[in-house]
């Protein structure tokens, strides 16, 4: 039964990937989304410098325990302060695959590496059984890839609770894990699929799914460090340092 | 006398690396460097509090000291003795080539085809390098890790490094760097637990003359090891205090 679906779902989909030497699915380029997830992944109307924008979660809503749904309100509130990508902090997964940064994929037959434009972010994906390290907690996890069929399956746990899934609040714990799922589906597009777990935060598993498009026009992925870009505009990021009520005296120039 | 040295040298190259399935030179896996105490000073320098000592990495130049011109050897000892805490590193800002492969933090080096990759500890920091792309991007654009192509050159990875934007600095002494710099790094495989590493210094905006850093990285075996995050935040200000707790209060102070 198994089988037949996965003949099925192959035959509808009429598109086979290219292949690394290996045989393993080719998803190497520079890839980015189109959408405004970094801001909402649910619908959203235009607000002041944020585009409109469709939602990406499946069924629309996230399923928050109540008083998680209140942290997430209290989060929205203070979104334009409070969200670690405001403060150049490392934007975590699934986020930093819908910021609005390229970022490119490579592949070698044991591991997928993906590397983030934004603050020089970079992600290993060993796709070989790997002992993970116990009590791991960072921003951007773990992760663990495997091929399925055309897709690539990257199992992410470990990270701390400090990142955000948007700029308006969506927020998890450090039970987090992400299991993610990425499809080349056209010679210029990923179907990419994250499955959101985090019990301490949601009554079930929730879904995001999005593609992400070939960027043909980039040689290479640019640089695009957050912190030292603000201060260079004058508007240097202060968070909780104690300089930040008198001002800083050192600087990067 | 140049070919005489090229015939000895292939003559007692007998190390053979490991190829990649496309036939290059296999360098991947983990790799520590060792570079002594370059991270603080690549020149010969005493040991000082924190400090170790130790003689540089620089391999061509008569005294072991960077060729600098007077007037940029006069900046120089103005931010070492003045802006000691201005090194962007301490600021978590991308150290720059080649001073991210001298860090004291190891890297990963993986070999998708068509590139060299390196995943470094040391501020999350990595490189992508290609070996088809033929042009640097165009001069106006300036990356502080700046713009590297690669080319397989028997069995040593060539890269060749320009589009510098001139912030970073070799160590924390000072020693400053223009948007004119271009560095040629070379990775030689020597055994296979070794590589030897070069990095040619070329900018003559402030040096006499080109210089070159050398030392050995090491093949980390240790099993199962991986990288861990290192999620150092750009805007770190601890250097400034650390700086100014440790003797140079007057001159950080002012």
């Amino acid at each position: 039964m198994k089988a037949l679906l996965f003949l099925i779902a192959l035959l509808a989909q009429g598109y086979s990937p290219p292949r690394t030497p290996e045989g393993q699915p080719d998803l190497q380029g520079i890839w980015q989304v189109r959408n405004t997830a970094n801001w909402d992944i649910q619908d959203h109307a235009a607000s002041h410098r944020i585009p409109a924008g469709l939602g990406v979660v499946e069924g629309g809503e996230i399923p928050y325990r109540p008083e998680a749904l209140a942290k997430k309100k209290e989060n929205f509130a203070k979104r334009l302060t409070d969200d670690p990508v405001e403060k150049c902090y490392l934007a975590g997964v699934p986020r930093t695959m819908y910021l609005p940064y390229p970022f490119q994929i490579l592949q070698t037959p044991d591991a997928v590496m993906i590397m983030s434009e934004y603050v020089h972010t970079w992600r290993f994906i060993p796709t070989t059984p790997l002992p993970r390290y116990d009590g791991y907690e960072s921003w951007m996890g773990d992760s663990r890839g495997r091929w399925e069929g055309n897709t690539l399956v990257v199992e992410t746990v470990g990270f701390n609770d400090q990142t955000w899934f948007d700029q308006s609040g969506n927020f998890h714990s450090d039970a987090l894990k992400v299991v993610e799922r990425f499809t080349r589906t056209a010679p210029d597009a990923i179907i990419y699929e994250a499955t959101i777990e985090d019990p301490k935060v949601f009554t079930r598993p929730w879904k995001m799914r999005m593609p992400f498009y070939l960027r043909t026009d980039l040689p290479r992925v640019l640089e695009a460090e957050c912190y030292l870009d603000a201060e260079d505009a004058g508007r240097p990021i202060r968070g909780t340092h104690p300089e930040d009520r008198g001002g800083a005296k050192g600087n990067v120039r | 006398m140049r070919t005489a040295a090229l015939i000895l040298f292939l003559l007692f190259q007998t190390y053979s690396p490991a190829r990649t399935p496309d036939g290059k030179p296999n360098l991947q896996g983990y790799w520590n460097n060792a570079a002594g105490s370059a991270p603080w000073d690549i020149e010969p320098h005493p040991a000082a509090f924190q400090i170790p000592g130790g003689d540089g990495i620089i391999v061509d130049t008569p005294d072991k000291k960077i060729p600098y011109k007077p007037e940029a050897l006069l900046k120089r000892n103005d931010l070492r003795e003045n802006h000691e805490f201005d090194d962007p590193q301490g600021h978590c800002a991308p150290s720059g080539i080649p001073r991210q492969t001298y860090t004291p933090f190891g890297f990963q080096i993986l070999q998708p085809r068509g590139n060299v990759v390196i995943l470094y500890e040391a501020e999350h920091a990595y490189r992508v390098i290609s070996t088809e792309r033929t042009q640097h991007l165009p001069g106006s654009m300036k990356l502080w890790q700046g713009d590297s192509i690669g080319r397989w050159e028997g069995n040593t990875l060539v890269v060749d490094t320009t589009n510098f934007n001139g912030r970073t600095w070799f160590d924390m002494m000072g020693n400053f760097t223009t948007d004119s710099l271009h560095v040629v790094e070379r990775y030689t495989p020597v055994d296979a637990n070794t590589i030897q590493y070069e990095g040619r210094i070329e900018d003559p905006t402030i040096y006499t003359r080109p210089w070159t850093v050398r030392f050995p990285l090491r093949r980390n075996t240790q099993a199962g090891y991986y990288i861990l995050e290192f999620a150092c935040h750009e805007g770190e200000r601890d250097l400034q205090h650390y700086t100014e707790d440790t003797g140079n209060t007057e001159k950080t102070k002012k």
